[in-house]
C-alpha cells in the first residue's frame, strides 16, 4: 500500500536502540545534566526543521472534530480522555490565535452517530473556550461518525475563498466509526477541495484515519501520554506550508481607530455590535471600542469581522505578530567554549564558567550567547539582540523587509 | 500556605544618544536626566528590600548594562549612605563614562538610538532571572524607557517582536518620552499594559518619574494618572509608507498595500483579481455554456 511505504521496517525489526547508553552520570552521580542535554538536543532539532521563507498558509481555517463518544470516558488519559482533551484544547485555542492572528477556527463534536457543530468558524478564542468548557458535563454516548462530521466541516470550508487554507483536525478516541455510506468518495472530495486533514488518535492507529491523513496531506499520529498529546497538538500551531493550488489574493481589510473618549466629543456610551444582540450580562455600555472605517459601527475587540459590512477588521500589530514566520532568526552556530570567547553571554549577561560546554554564535553579528538565550531567542523573541544592537546588521536585516 | 515572595524588578533603559535634539541644544540636559534617573532608581530600591534593579544605556551604536556590574560589586559606606545606593550611583556613572568615551566617532552620529536592541537584551535578562529564581518566588518585572529620540520605522520588526514577547512574559513596558510623541513605543505600552507619558517640562523629570512610573502596576489602578493616549493602530502600507484605514493584505506574507496591485512586492506572488471579478467570470462561463 502506498501509505505504508514511508516506514521501511517495523520497529521490532530495527536494531536494538540502546537508549540507556545516552544517559551518563556526572561527577556527583546525578543524571540531571544528561537529561537536560537530551532535551536541549531535541529542541535544537525542532528548530532546524523549521525553515522560513516558504509559502505558508497564513489565513488558516481550521475545524476541530472532537470525538464525544462513549470511548472518551476511558481513563487512560487522566482524568478521562475527554477532560484531558478539553484542557489541552483550551491552551491550544489560545496559542493558535496568538500565533495565527487572522485565522479562524470552528469546533464540531461527534457522538451517537451524529455530528454537531458547537461553534462556527470565528476568530474569537473566547467563544471557543466557553463552548469547550460547556462540554465538560456533556453525556458521552454511542459511536462517533467520521463521515458525518467531515461532511459537516466540508460544508462550511467549501464556501471559503480560494486563498484561505482549509484544515481539519480530528481527535478520535474511538476505534470504530458509524458512517451512513462509503467514506472513500468523501476523501477524494476533500483532496480535490484542498482540505488538509490531520488525525490525532487517542487509542490506536486506524487504517481509515491514516488513509484520510495521507490522502489529504495531513499528519496522523497516536498519542502515548498526555505530554505527547500536548506536543502533537502543538505541532498544529505553526502554519503548514501552503498547498500549491492555494491561490494568493489581496484581501481587503480595515484598520480601525481606537475610539477613546476625546475631549472634544463628549464620549457617548454605546453598545458594541458584537454584544448588541445578546442580552446577557456581558452587553455593557462602553465608551471605548474600535470603529469600522467603512461603516463606523463599533466593535469591542479585534480581530473581528464587521457585523454590519463584513469587512475584516485587524490592527496592524496583529499582522506583525506573524511576520516572524516569514523572517525567522537564522540558527546560531554551536562552538566549544574557549578562553578567547567573550566572558559573558551577550543577551542575559550571564558570565560563562567552565561548566559551559557549548556556546552559540550568531554568524551575522558574531555575538556569543548561552544555551538558554539561544532557545529563548529562537522560540519566543525572534530577534537576535546582537543584530538589533548593531547599526550595520540591523539595517541589512531591514532591507529584506520593507519597513512599515 | 507557603509564603510567596514577591520581587519586583525594574529595568531602566536610558537613551544616551548624543544626537538627540534636546541634548544637542543643551548638553547639560543629559547630566540632568542621569541625575533624575539615578534618584528614581534608588527610590525604587528604597521601597522594599527585595526590589531589584537593572540600568541600561543605549545609543546609536549599541546598548549595554550599567548596573548590575559584576566587576565592581563591592563598595564601602560613604557618608552614611546605604551601600546599595552608592553602588548604583557609582557603577552607573562609571560605566556610562566608559561607554560614552568608547563611542566611535568615525561613524555618523545622527543615526537613531537602538532602543529595540536594548529592549531585546532586557528581555533576555528577565528570562534568565525567571529561570534562576527559587520556587515560591514571584518576579514582577517592568521596563522603563527614557528617551528623547525619534521613532524609527526601520526597527519596526524588532519592536513588534519585543512587544509581543513582553506581553507573553507578562512584562510591562513603560515609556517616558522627553521630546516627541513616539507612536511605535505607544503601541508597545498599549500592548503590554504600561504607561506612556510625554514629559511637558523637562525640568520636572524627576517629579514625573516618581509620580507616574514609581508605583507598582498593582497600585496604579488606584491612582489618578494621566489618561491613556489615543493609540494610532492604523497600518502603514508597504508601497508608499502612508497610513491607511482600509488596505489590501497579501494572503501569503501579510504585506499591506494601499491599492490593489497584481504582484506582491514582498514575496513576488501573483494575485488573482479582487472581489467582484470572479463572479463576472462565472457568469460569462455560464453564457458560453449556454451558447454551446
Amino acid at each position: 500500500m502506498a501509505e505504508e511505504e514511508d516506514e521501511k521496517e517495523y520497529r521490532w525489526e530495527t536494531g536494538y536502540e540502546k537508549t540507556w547508553e545516552a544517559i551518563k552520570e556526572d561527577d556527583h552521580g546525578m543524571l540531571e545534566a544528561s537529561v537536560a542535554d537530551i532535551i536541549h538536543k531535541a529542541k535544537r532539532k525542532r528548530q532546524s526543521e523549521r525553515k522560513g521563507g516558504a509559502r505558508l498558509g497564513m489565513m488558516r481555517h481550521l475545524f476541530i472534530i472532537l470525538d464525544c463518544s462513549a470511548s472518551m470516558m476511558n481513563q487512560d488519559l487522566k482524568p478521562t480522555r475527554l477532560l484531558c482533551s478539553i484542557k489541552l484544547l483550551e491552551d491550544f485555542v489560545d496559542e493558535f490565535f496568538y500565533q495565527n492572528p487572522i485565522s479562524q477556527m470552528g469546533i464540531i463534536v461527534t457522538r451517537n452517530k451524529r455530528a454537531e457543530k458547537i461553534s462556527d468558524l470565528t476568530g474569537n478564542p473566547k467563544k471557543h473556550i466557553k463552548e469547550l468548557q460547556n462540554l465538560q458535563h456533556t453525556a458521552l454516548t454511542g459511536e462517533p461518525s467520521l463521515q458525518n462530521s467531515l461532511e459537516l466541516a466540508l460544508k462550511s470550508l467549501r464556501l471559503l475563498p480560494s486563498h484561505a487554507s482549509r484544515e481539519i483536525l480530528i481527535l478520535i478516541g474511538s476505534l470504530t466509526t458509524c458512517d451512513p455510506g462509503d467514506i472513500n468518495p468523501l476523501i477524494k472530495t476533500m483532496k480535490v477541495e484542498g482540505v488538509r486533514c490531520s488525525v490525532i488518535g487517542l487509542a490506536a492507529e486506524l487504517c481509515v484515519c491514516k488513509r484520510i491523513a495521507s490522502a489529504t496531506g495531513g499528519e496522523h499520529s497516536v498519542v502515548l501520554d498526555d505530554k505527547h498529546y500536548k506536543e502533537q497538538l502543538n505541532a498544529h500551531i505553526d502554519p503548514p506550508p501552503a498547498t500549491t493550488r492555494l491561490d494568493a489574493a489581496l484581501v481587503k481589510m480595515g484598520f480601525p481607530h481606537h475610539a477613546l473618549h476625546n475631549s472634544t466629543t463628549d464620549a457617548a456610551m454605546t453598545v458594541c455590535m458584537c454584544h448588541a444582540e445578546s442580552t446577557d450580562e456581558s452587553s455593557r455600555l462602553m465608551s471605548t471600542g474600535y470603529l469600522c472605517p467603512q461603516c463606523l459601527s463599533k466593535h469591542c475587540e479585534l480581530p473581528v469581522e464587521c457585523r454590519a459590512c463584513g469587512l475584516t477588521l485587524v490592527s496592524a500589530p496583529h499582522l506583525a505578530r506573524s511576520y516572524h514566520y516569514l523572517f525567522p532568526v537564522k540558527p546560531f552556530r554551536e562552538i566549544a567554549y574557549e578562553s578567547n570567547t567573550p566572558s559573558s553571554c551577550f543577551g542575559c549577561q550571564k558570565s560563562f564558567s567552565n561548566t559551559e560546554k557549548k556556546v552559540y554564535i550568531c554568524d551575522k553579528c558574531m555575538n556569543v550567547f548561552c544555551v538558554d538565550c539561544e532557545i529563548f531567542i529562537h522560540e519566543s523573541l525572534h530577534t537576535c539582540p546582537g543584530c538589533a544592537n548593531n547599526p550595520d546588521t540591523f539595517l541589512k536585516n531591514a532591507d529584506s523587509l520593507p519597513a512599515t | 500556605m507557603a509564603s510567596e515572595v514577591d520581587k519586583s524588578l525594574l529595568i531602566i533603559i536610558l537613551d544616551v544618544n548624543l544626537s538627540q535634539r534636546i541634548v544637542r541644544q543643551e548638553t547639560k540636559v543629559l547630566t540632568q536626566c542621569l541625575d533624575s534617573t539615578i534618584v528614581f532608581a534608588n527610590a525604587h530600591l528604597m521601597q522594599k528590600s527585595n526590589n531589584q534593579l537593572a540600568v541600561m544605556a543605549c545609543h546609536a551604536h549599541g546598548s549595554l548594562f550599567l548596573y548590575p556590574d559584576e566587576k565592581h560589586s563591592e563598595v564601602r559606606q560613604i557618608d552614611g549612605q546605604y551601600e546599595r545606593f552608592t553602588l548604583v550611583e557609582r557603577s552607573v556613572r562609571q560605566r556610562l563614562q566608559e561607554a560614552i568615551s568608547e563611542i566611535r566617532t568615525d561613524r555618523p552620529l545622527n543615526s537613531e538610538s537602538l532602543i529595540a536592541g536594548a529592549l531585546s537584551m532586557a528581555l533576555c535578562y528577565v528570562s534568565r532571572l525567571e529561570r534562576e529564581k527559587v520556587a515560591g518566588e514571584k518576579l514582577n518585572s517592568r521596563i522603563l524607557v527614557i528617551t528623547a529620540s525619534n521613532d524609527s520605522a526601520s526597527q519596526y520588526m524588532n519592536y513588534m517582536n519585543v512587544f509581543f514577547t513582553a506581553q507573553k512574559m507578562g512584562l510591562i513596558l513603560d515609556v517616558c518620552s522627553l521630546d516627541q510623541e513616539l507612536t511605535l513605543l505607544q503601541q508597545g505600552c498599549d500592548i503590554t499594559g504600561g504607561n506612556y507619558l510625554k514629559v511637558a517640562q523637562l525640568s520636572g523629570l524627576l517629579q514625573y518619574l516618581l509620580w507616574v512610573f514609581l508605583p507598582d502596576p498593582s497600585i496604579r489602578s488606584k491612582l489618578v494618572l494621566p489618561p491613556p493616549v489615543k493609540v494610532d493602530y492604523r497600518a502603514a502600507c508597504f508601497c508608499h509608507q502612508e497610513l491607511v484605514d482600509i488596505g489590501y493584505v497579501c494572503s501569503v506574507c501579510l504585506s499591506i498595500f494601499c491599492k490593489f496591485s497584481p504582484i506582491c512586492t514582498t514575496c513576488h506572488t501573483v494575485f488573482k483579481m479582487p472581489g467582484p471579478m470572479p463572479l463576472k467570470m462565472k457568469k460569462k462561463k455560464k453564457n458560453i455554456d449556454a451558447v454551446h
